[in-house]
């Protein structure tokens, strides 16, 4: 790529901003409804001036991480469960794909009415959100694994422990992570989904609070922040399955 | 074991008991007294919530206002991405100034969106379907931009030995070529859609709908309902993607059976 092509990139969001700029200045529609970009620029420098901002992101980030934890590690047991033993998956694999037809998002009333619409509830909507990506994912790669290779496991009596370390795990890490990579991505939606519904902190609130309040340069910024965010974290979970697959093509 | 597991009667036999267990357990929970049993509807009172809402009409309106929300975001929202999709990969010039705004805009999580819309256009039915229209769009915009950008180079090279114009390349070559890919595109915007109609209609709860039921009936802690909807959500989705699915091969018959 020429170095040109990341500034004919730039060119056209720029132009937009600007032209943005432009228009809400020109007074055309009021600032309630088009505000400046230099206004949500000082609101969200303001915002993470006094610490606000960090607090929501916080919050934030802490219910998607606990939430991605106890979802993720129930969706590798449960898939792995599943995949491992034919007896599980057909007492338990019809109820999971039945449930699996529900958008995660109908579960948000039966949640609020189970756990109120505290932090439990945040919680358990983004392991919900993160637990059937990974345990459907985990189940096509276990089974994905060529029967050959158990095979040969038996043929050289390799000890369950061994089997799962050397075998199993290796050879469906590629598939996992995809599965938690996606994961990752909806469960930030569900959790701003949520915490747009019912919450008294977090990214989702803020922009919540700005709409309440008529404050249009708030609930932008808190756009292109939930933006960034869900943007890193995609990132991110790209670069670690990059880096732990790449012996696929060394 | 084995077997046994090889029947199909006896798979299904299997699969069912966990989800008599739990609705087992689901029942005591509702009768045993005591605060919980506040929560948990007993089975009874949702086959009656489901009677009440077949009768009077209630489910099969919010189903019909759910689908129909989603159709109509999958009709101008997918409509508009493959437009747009096609004509980014056709006519680079419009990929690089579009592209990269959005590709931004798709970073912000959908519902992130629902407060701003809110703002700008209310918080009633117009601001559902912007949103599903939207969640629409992306999928089919990035599927068919892949579809037509991506297309075998030995395909134009047999156009251009028999010098087609412009319009008959596309027509008969970059459109059949990307057809499956769109569908594809296509296919996850009905999907995100559904999702995209579900989620606005809890969020803002405008109109009619299964969502607009869901979150009426958590306000009057009215499990029973929340359940007979979601049971509604599962199987309509259900339905809809099968016979989306059926669609998809009806329209691809004429490609060779899939690698």
């Amino acid at each position: 790529m020429t170095a040109r092509a990341p500034l004919a990139a730039l060119t056209a969001p720029l132009a937009l901003l600007a032209l943005w700029q432009l228009a809400a200045l020109s007074g055309v529609f009021p600032t309630q409804v088009l505000v400046p970009p230099a206004d949500v620029a000082e609101t969200l420098w303001s915002l993470a001036r006094s610490g606000e901002l960090e607090r929501h992101i916080g919050e934030s980030l802490f219910r998607l991480g606990l939430g991605y934890l106890i979802g993720a590690v129930a969706g590798l047991a449960f898939g792995a469960c599943i995949a491992l033993s034919r007896l599980a998956e057909a007492a338990l694999a019809p109820a999971f794909l039945a449930v699996w037809q529900v958008p995660v998002i109908a579960f948000v009333p039966v949640l609020v009415i189970f756990l109120g619409i505290d932090e439990p509830f945040k919680i358990a909507i983004v392991a919900l959100a993160t637990f059937f990506p990974v345990a459907l994912a985990t189940f096509d790669g276990i089974r994905g694994v060529p029967k050959a290779w158990f095979d040969v496991a038996r043929v050289y009596r390799t000890r369950i422990p061994d089997l799962i370390l050397r075998i199993l795990v290796p050879a469906t890490v590629p598939a996992v992570l995809t599965g938690m990579r996606v994961a990752l991505t909806r469960s930030w939606v569900v959790l701003v989904a949520a915490e747009l519904l019912a919450a008294d902190s977090g990214i989702g609130q803020m922009m919540e609070m700005g709409r309440q309040m008529f404050r249009i340069d708030v609930v932008l910024a808190g756009v292109v922040v939930s933006g960034v965010i869900g943007f890193a974290l995609d990132r991110g979970a790209k670069a670690i399955e990059h880096r732990a697959t790449r012996w696929k093509y060394a | 074991m084995k077997q046994v597991l090889a029947r199909p009667a006896a798979r299904f036999a299997i699969g069912l008991v966990a989800p008599l267990l739990f609705l087992a357990w689901w029942q005591w929970q509702a009768s045993s007294g005591g605060a919980r049993a506040l929560t948990f509807a007993p089975l009874q009172s949702i086959g009656a919530a489901l009677v009440e809402l077949v009768a009077d009409g209630a489910l099969a309106r919010d189903m019909f206002a759910t689908v129909s929300r989603s159709l109509a975001g999958l009709a101008i929202g997918g409509s508009l991405g493959i437009a747009m999709g096609v004509s980014m990969a056709i006519w680079r010039p419009l990929d690089r100034v579009l592209g990269p705004l959005l590709h931004a805009i798709r970073q912000v999580p959908l519902i992130g969106w629902l407060p701003l819309f809110g703002l700008w256009f209310g918080t009633g039915q117009g601001t559902e379907l912007i949103v599903v229209c939207l969640s629409a769009f992306f999928p089919a915009m990035l599927n068919s931009y892949e579809g037509v950008a991506h297309v075998e180079q030995r395909y134009l090279d047999v156009g251009r030995l028999y010098g087609f114009t412009p319009f008959q390349r596309f027509r008969l070559l970059l459109l059949p070529a990307a057809m499956p890919l769109i569908l594809t595109g296509l296919t996850q915007a009905l999907a995100f859609a559904w999702i995209a109609s579900i989620a606005t209609e809890i969020l803002l709860g405008a109109g009619s709908g299964l969502g607009v039921t869901m979150q009426l009936a958590q306000t009057q802690q009215r499990l029973d309902v929340i359940l007979v909807a979601i049971i509604a959500t599962a199987l309509l989705g259900f339905v809809i993607n099968t016979l989306f699915q059926r669609l998809r091969r009806h329209l691809l018959r004429w490609q060779a059976a899939p690698l």
